[in-house]
C-alpha cells in the first residue's frame, strides 16, 4: 500500500521564495556616552515565518561594516570617546535565510568622553576591554594572594598587565576578605592645573544585583560616590564587551575634578569599595580639556 | 487538545510576528498539499549527515523525521543547503531490505524549517517493527528502524524502554547511548537538555576532542545560533545511532531555551518581550531537530508539548512539560507555600489529572523533567520550589480507581529513586507513585558513585538509590510490574569506549506501592 499524498513541513510561505519583502521600519539611533543605542519596531513576519535575527550594518563611504547580529530589535553599539556621526542601517533574517531590504539609514553623535581630552593619568584603554590588566579575564580568586596591599599604581612606571586588577571587590565578595578594597593611582603633575580636570571611570560590567558604591577621593579629599549600575555578573569570568554575543553591560561615569584638588608633585587618586560586590575595569584616568 | 490560552503579553507577539488566528486554528497548512517546487539546485554532498530518527509511537504508525545538511555546521544554521525547497521520499517496510514496502510518500523539506520534514505515518499494525528510509535528489539515508505500540486494548505482552536527559556535549561522549543501543529498548523517553545554550569554551570544554571554534563561543541567542546547537550536539554517532534504532518520545527542560528559566521569565537580565522572542526561536529549532509531532511546532513562543500516548492497554505516557507555565522563582518561603502555586500551568493540571483519572491502562508513566520528591527547600527549580502543586498532584495519584504510577524524571545528573508519598511532612503516609531520576548523558563530565549532593537527597527514609556517574535507565513494562535498571558508564570524557555496566535495579508491582531492590 503506497501513500501519495505529499505533506510539506513548511511555515506557511512558498517554498524558496526569495525576497520576502520589505524592510526593517522606525529604525532610530540616540548616541551616549561610550555608546549609541539603536532601536526598530519588530519585523512583521507573515504565518508562522520568525525572524532568525537582526544584522546592523554602520554605513560608510567606503560601505558598510556587519557591527552585530541580534534577535532582539535593539542594539547597543559600543563606540570609542572621540565625538563621531555614525550612519546604520538594519537588515532582518527569516527563519528561511530570506533577507529584508535595508532599514532606511539613520545617524547619531555619541556624547564626547573626557577620555578624549589630554591624558593626564590613565589606566587602560578606553575600549570596552578589560584584557589588559592583571588577572583577566577570569583570575579572580588569586586576587588575595596577588595585591595583599591592594592596587597602588603609579602613572609611567607601574603596568597595567601586572600591577592594576582587572576586578575591583567590594565588601560584600567573600573570595577577597568581605572589606573594602581601595585601588590607588599617583601620578605627578609638574604644576597645579589652572582649569578643571576631568575624570573618566568605564566598566565592562558589574554584579548584577550588588554593584554597590565607591568612594572617589583626590589627596585624600573625597570627592564623590559612585553608584555603580547593575551588570550582567560575567566581567569576573570574560573580559571583551565587544565580542559578538557579549552579555556584559558596560556602564560609564565621568565628572569634572576640581582644579584646586591638584598640587604641583605628586597627587593620588583613589577608589574605596565602600559597598556591595565587585566592578569590572575598561579604563579610567584624569584628562586636561584640548 | 486545545492550545494554552494566550495571555495579553503573547497575544501583542504574535501580532507583531504577523500569526493571524486563522492561521492558528488551520495549523498554518503544516499538512496541506505542497506546492510544485522546481528548480532547485542539485545536492551534490550527501545531504543526511544528521541521521533520522523516529518518534510518538502509536499502535499505527509513528513520526519519522530527518533534516538535510551536507554541511551541518554551515555558520548560517541552514546546514550548508541551498534557499529552496526539497521533496524529500519516504518509505516504510516490514523488512530491513525494503523488499515490503507497506507505506511510501513523500514530504516537503523547506528552508524556513530548516529542512527538516516530520512525516506522520499512520495504517501500520501494532507492535511490530518497521524499517524507514528516506531519499533525496538521489540520495538514501541510513536505515532506521522503529516498532509500533501494542494494540489499544491490549494489556499483555510487555514493552522495553529507556529514559534519558541532559547531553552536554562539550563534557564528554555519548557513550552510555552505546549500551543503550546494545540493550535495544522498543523506545526511548528525552526528560530534557537535549543541547545546551552556554558558549563553549575552553573553560567549560571537558570532552577530549577538538573545540568546535568561535561560532559556537558564545550563548546561543539567534535561531542560527540554535540550529547549529543542535547540529554540533546531534553530530554524536552514538545519539544518531540510537535515534536510528528506536523512535523517541521527547519532552524539553530549561536548556533548550535557557538555564532555569520560568514561562516568559529569564533569570539572566532579559526583558520579558526579549525573552518570549528567544524562546520562539529556541522552540523552533527543536521542533526542526527532533521527532516531534506538528502539534509541537511552536505559534510564536508558545508550543504544545505536553501530551498523551498509549502503550495498548498496559501504559498511559503523560509527557509533561514544567518549563512554558511554571509561576516564577519564589522570592521568599511565604510565595514558595503559596497554595496557587503551580508549576504545570492550570490547563496543564487539569489535563493532566483528567488523564490520570481517566486513562484505563494498568500503569500511568509520567515523563518529566525535575524532580517531583521531596529533597530540600532550596532547590526551588524542582517541585521543592512548587509545594502546593506537587501536594496536588500527589493527592490525585493517591486517589482510589487511579492506576498506579511510575514517574521519570531528568534534569539533576544523578541516578536516583525514592517514592513518592501522599504527605511528604508525614514519614509514615502512605506511598503514592514512584520516581525514578535519571542520570545525565554527558553533563558534569565523569561523575562519581557519591558526591556533595548525596546528602541532601539521601536524608530522606523515602529515598532509596544514588548514583552520581553518567548513564540511564533501562526500563521494562507489562501487567505485573514496572523495572527500571540504572546503567551507568566509568567515564565519558577521554573517549566513547567505556563499557557500560549495572548499577542497581528496582521494580514496583502493581497493586504494591513502593519499590523494591530486585536482588
Amino acid at each position: 500500500m503506497t501513500d501519495t499524498t505529499r505533506t510539506a513541513d513548511t511555515a506557511g510561505r512558498r517554498p524558496g521564495s526569495g525576497h520576502p519583502h520589505g524592510a526593517v521600519s522606525g529604525l532610530d539611533a540616540a548616541g551616549g556616552l561610550g555608546v549609541v543605542e539603536l532601536t526598530w519596531r519588530p519585523y512583521r513576519t507573515r504565518g508562522r515565518q520568525l525572524v532568525d535575527h537582526y544584522e546592523v550594518h554602520e554605513l560608510s563611504a567606503a560601505g558598510g561594516t556587519l557591527l552585530a547580529r541580534t534577535l532582539f530589535p535593539h542594539h547597543t553599539h559600543l563606540v570609542g570617546p572621540e565625538l563621531a556621526t555614525r550612519r546604520y542601517t538594519v537588515v532582518a533574517v527569516l527563519d528561511s535565510g530570506a533577507r529584508t531590504r535595508p532599514a532606511r539609514p539613520v545617524a547619531a553623535v555619541n556624547e564626547r568622553s573626557v577620555a578624549a581630552g589630554r591624558a593626564v593619568a590613565q589606566v587602560g584603554a578606553f575600549d570596552h576591554r578589560g584584557l589588559e590588566f592583571a588577572l583577566s579575564p577570569n583570575l579572580s580568586a588569586r586576587y588575595p594572594a596577588a595585591f595583599p596591599q591592594d592596587v597602588d599604581f603609579r602613572h609611567g612606571t607601574s603596568d597595567a598587565a601586572r600591577d592594576w586588577c582587572y576586578l575591583h571587590p567590594g565588601p560584600a565578595d567573600s573570595w577577597a576578605g568581605r572589606r573594602e578594597h581601595t585601588f590607588t593611582l599617583r601620578f605627578d603633575l609638574p604644576a597645579a592645573p589652572e582649569r578643571d580636570l576631568g575624570f573618566a571611570l568605564w566598566l565592562i560590567d558589574a554584579h548584577a544585583t550588588a554593584a554597590g558604591t565607591a568612594e572617589l577621593a583626590v589627596g585624600g579629599r573625597a570627592v564623590t560616590t559612585l553608584e555603580f549600575r547593575g551588570g550582567a555578573t560575567r566581567g569576573s569570568l570574560e573580559g571583551d564587551a565587544t565580542r559578538p554575543g557579549s552579555v556584559l553591560k558596560p556602564s560609564y561615569y565621568e565628572l569634572p575634578l576640581a582644579a584646586d584638588l591638584f598640587a604641583a608633585g605628586e597627587n593620588v587618586l583613589t577608589l574605596r569599595k565602600t559597598s556591595g560586590s565587585w566592578i569590572a575595569y575598561d579604563a579610567l584616568g584624569v584628562f586636561a580639556p584640548e | 487538545m486545545t492550545s494554552p490560552p494566550h495571555t495579553p503579553r503573547r497575544r501583542s507577539f504574535l501580532q507583531a510576528a504577523g500569526v493571524g488566528v486563522g492561521a492558528l486554528l488551520a495549523g498554518a497548512g503544516l499538512a496541506g498539499r505542497a506546492e510544485a517546487v522546481g528548480g532547485a539546485p542539485r545536492l551534490r554532498d550527501e545531504p543526511f549527515r544528521l541521521g533520522v530518527a523516529s518518534g510518538e509511537p502509536a499502535a499505527d504508525g509513528a513520526v519519522l523525521w530527518t533534516r538535510l545538511a551536507p554541511d551541518p555546521l554551515a555558520d548560517d544554521g541552514h546546514g550548508g543547503m541551498p534557499r529552496a525547497g526539497y521533496d524529500v521520499g519516504w518509505q516504510v517496510a516490514e523488512d530491513e531490505r525494503f523488499r515490503r514496502v507497506v507505506r511510501s510518500g513523500a514530504a516537503l523539506a523547506l528552508p524556513e524549517l530548516g529542512h527538516s520534514v516530520h512525516p506522520q505515518v499512520r495504517g501500520l499494525r501494532p507492535g511490530r517493527q518497521y524499517f524507514y528510509r528516506f531519499r533525496a535528489r538521489g540520495h538514501t539515508s541510513p536505515v532506521g528502524r522503529f516498532r509500533t505500540a501494542p494494540a489499544a486494548r491490549s494489556a499483555r505482552g510487555s514493552f522495553t524502554f529507556a529514559t534519558a536527559s541532559c547531553q552536554a556535549w562539550y563534557h564528554g561522549h555519548f557513550t552510555a547511548y552505546r549500551d543503550m543501543l546494545d540493550k535495544d529498548p522498543d523506545v526511548v523517553f528525552f526528560l530534557g537538555d537535549y543541547v545546551y545554550e552556554y558558549g563553549i569554551t575552553a573553560a567549560n570544554m571537558r570532552r577530549n576532542a577538538p573545540l568546535p571554534g568561535a561560532r559556537h563561543e558564545t550563548e546561543t541567542s539567534t535561531l542560527a545560533d540554535y540550529r547549529l546547537r543542535y547540529a554540533l550536539f546531534k553530530s554524536d554517532p552514538d545519539l544518531q545511532a540510537v535515534h536510528a534504532a528506536a523512535p523517541w518520545v521527547l519532552t524539553p527542560d530549561d536548556h533548550e531555551v535557557q538555564n532555569d528559566y520560568s514561562d516568559e521569565y529569564s533569570y539572566y537580565g532579559l526583558s520579558e518581550a526579549d525573552f518570549l522572542l528567544r524562546r520562539a526561536v529556541a522552540y523552533r529549532a527543536y521542533y526542526e531537530n527532533c521527532p516531534l509531532p506538528a502539534l509541537a511546532l511552536a505559534h510564536g513562543p508558545d508550543a504544545r508539548l505536553h501530551r498523551r500516548l498509549r502503550y495498548g492497554g498496559l501504559a498511559t505516557l503523560h509527557v509533561l512539560d514544567a518549563r512554558q507555565y511554571r509561576d516564577p522563582k519564589p522570592a521568599d518561603a511565604a510565595e514558595q507555600r503559596a497554595p496557587g502555586r503551580t508549576m504545570l500551568g492550570r490547563e496543564q493540571e487539569r489535563w493532566l489529572y483528567h488523564g490520570l483519572r481517566t486513562a484505563g491502562a494498568r500503569w500511568n508513566l509520567l515523563l518529566q523533567q525535575v524532580g517531583l520528591v521531596r529533597v530540600t527547600e532550596n532547590r526551588v527549580d524542582q517541585w521543592d520550589g512548587y509545594p502546593a502543586a506537587r501536594q496536588r498532584l500527589l493527592d490525585v495519584l493517591g486517589e482510589p480507581g487511579v492506576a498506579p504510577s511510575v514517574v521519570f524524571t531528568g534534569d539533576c545528573h544523578r541516578s536516583i529513586a525514592g517514592d513518592l508519598l501522599a504527605d511528604f511532612a508525614d514519614p509514615g503516609s502512605p506511598v503514592v507513585g514512584s520516581e525514578f531520576l535519571g542520570t545525565s548523558i554527558a553533563s558534569d563530565g565523569d561523575g562519581a558513585p557519591t558526591d556533595t549532593y548525596t546528602k541532601d537527597w539521601m536524608q530522606h527514609p523515602w529515598m532509596t538509590f544514588y548514583d552520581g556517574r553518567r548513564g540511564y535507565v533501562l526500563g521494562h513494562a507489562d501487567a505485573d510490574a514496572v523495572t527500571a535498571e540504572y546503567r551507568a558508564v566509568p567515564y565519558v570524557q577521554a573517549d566513547n569506549r567505556a563499557a557500560g555496566f549495572a548499577l542497581d535495579r528496582f521494580r514496583v508491582a502493581h497493586g504494591r506501592p513502593g519499590m523494591e531492590k530486585v536482588s
